[in-house]
């Protein structure tokens, strides 16, 4: 499984942009569900995907499956994601 | 730290660098993330260089601006450019564009609001949540918590500054609470305005400090909540960068009144203070006197602020580029600022707040807009002189139309 983040606004204005496939991880399986659970989470409603001035907008792309959330309308499981891909604070 | 000793090829940010130079990179990426993130997962980081090396495709892993990510996605020839930008352009507007809810013409509470601020600080405790943990009330002594401090120190020198100088009470003009949390996720690089408090990272202590840090971030992220309540500036686009211009205008003469600095003793930067021990090159992420020039790093990129209309960037990203051409309606700003000498928030921080809180500044205001509505407030405020004079001229230096 092939996850790409991409990290878009906040009050720098600078985008990131990671990738991790699941391949050969030793915990390729709890990756794996993590990343379904966060496209299961997208909201629903579009104001929640707009987010907030200076917010963090994330696209999570999961083999070609993407969803769009921002900041701070974000699930505990697509936050985690976000997490492990970008190596960063979330 | 490991990126100052490593050159990186131009070539590489636009994704035709070799393979080698594709491992070197993703070599590179590995050492900023352990760095950037101390968490217990080091051997999926293995695991994600290895999957990254078999990717010729360059750029992951990298903090890129969104304007060398553009020219990624351009193609070479011109007009099947023009059209993938297009369509770029109106598939972001469609997934982004976004209305923060307009809260004009709400009534003020009867009765006269407070001169004094009401301030409450809550700990997120280092998770996503909000509020969070009440921890520190206006008349409470100061805390243990230097964060939890400055916060509370920042949301008073906007108070005073709005109320000091404009006569405005608070965000909202009828003395709204001013709520923040402090300690917002892990290692969280941002800080934000969720359309009725603050939320402040700690920054991951590489890339960014505390988000608390920089007076004028605070003054930034709360006058989102006074644009919310006035002129309404649509996030996207031209209206978007005004939105933020305005933020980086306020943010900055908070600072100043704040420090007491006259015009010309400002530094003009925007996030001053912010930038970790990870950046080498740079001073700030604005700067509102040579937009373009607040950084240039390897873990950055190069601050990619236009300071005229010659240099405007055409982007889908970033809302349409909300955070990149701000630099020209802020760079009119402070050369409005420095023709008039003495203090910023005087007499072109009237002109400009009046034009943003006047009533006849559209959610939709395109630069040009905006640039004449400052001239007619800088006539109706002080007749036909200096101020009007030094209006025109800056907004022409920049290459907006004004008149």
């Amino acid at each position: 499984m092939r996850i790409v983040i991409t990290r878009t606004g906040g009050f720098a204005g600078i985008e990131r942009r990671a990738e991790l496939d699941t391949n050969g991880r030793p915990d390729a399986t709890h990756v794996q569900a993590l990343a379904h659970r966060a496209l299961a989470a997208s909201p629903a409603e579009a104001a929640s995907v707009r987010g907030v001035p200076d917010g963090f907008h994330y696209e999570i792309d999961v083999d070609g499956r993407t969803v769009h959330c921002a900041d701070p309308h974000v699930s505990h499981d697509q936050r985690e994601l976000i997490r492990l891909v970008l190596r960063e604070g979330a | 730290m490991m990126h100052s000793t490593v050159a990186e090829p131009d070539g590489m940010r636009y994704g035709r660098s070799s393979m080698r130079d594709t491992a070197r990179h993703t070599e590179r990426c590995h050492s900023i993330v352990l760095i950037g993130a101390p968490g217990p997962d080091k051997a999926g980081g293995r695991c994600q260089i290895r999957a990254m090396s078999d990717t010729v495709k360059s750029v992951f892993c990298t903090i890129v601006p969104p304007h060398v990510l553009d020219r990624l996605a351009q193609a070479d020839d011109a007009a099947r450019a023009d059209l993938a930008q297009r369509t770029l352009e109106h598939d972001s507007l469609q997934r982004t564009r976004r209305r923060v809810t307009a809260l004009r013409g709400v009534a003020a509470p009867a009765g006269t609001p407070s001169d004094s601020p009401q301030r409450t600080i809550y700990d997120a405790g280092h998770r996503a949540t909000q509020p969070g943990k009440k921890v520190h009330s206006e008349g409470d002594a100061p805390s243990k918590d230097a964060t939890v401090n400055r916060a509370h120190a920042g949301l008073g020198a906007t108070f005073d500054l709005y109320l000091k100088a404009y006569g405005r009470h608070s965000i909202d003009d009828a003395g709204l609470p001013l709520d923040a949390t402090v300690h917002y996720g892990q290692g969280y690089n941002n800080a934000f305005w969720d359309g009725s408090q603050m939320v402040f990272g700690d920054g991951d202590g590489d890339v960014f400090l505390d988000f608390t840090i920089p007076v004028d971030v605070i003054g930034h992220e709360l006058t989102h909540g006074v644009t919310q309540h006035t002129a309404n500036l649509e996030y996207y686009g031209q209206s978007g960068a005004l939105n933020e211009s305005v933020s980086d205008v306020f943010g900055s003469l908070i600072k100043q009144y704040a420090l007491g600095q006259s015009a010309d003793q400002a530094d003009w930067l925007i996030g001053a203070g912010l930038l970790g021990p990870g950046i080498d090159h740079g001073v700030a992420l604005r700067s509102m006197k040579a937009p373009g020039t607040a950084y240039d790093d390897d873990v950055l990129g190069k601050d990619p602020q236009p300071a005229t209309m010659d240099d405007y960037v055409r982007t889908s990203r970033d809302n349409g580029g909300v955070h990149i051409n701000s630099g020209i309606p802020n760079r009119a700003f402070y050369l409005v600022a420095t023709a008039l000498g003495g203090n910023a928030w005087e007499r072109a921080g009237k002109v400009w707040y009046a034009t943003l809180t006047g009533g006849e500044l559209a959610s939709d205001a395109q630069f040009a807009d905006f640039a004449r509505l400052t001239v007619a407030s800088a006539k109706s405020l002080y007749g036909e002189g200096d101020e009007v004079q030094a209006v025109l001229k800056a907004w022409s230096q920049v290459g907006v139309p004004a008149s």
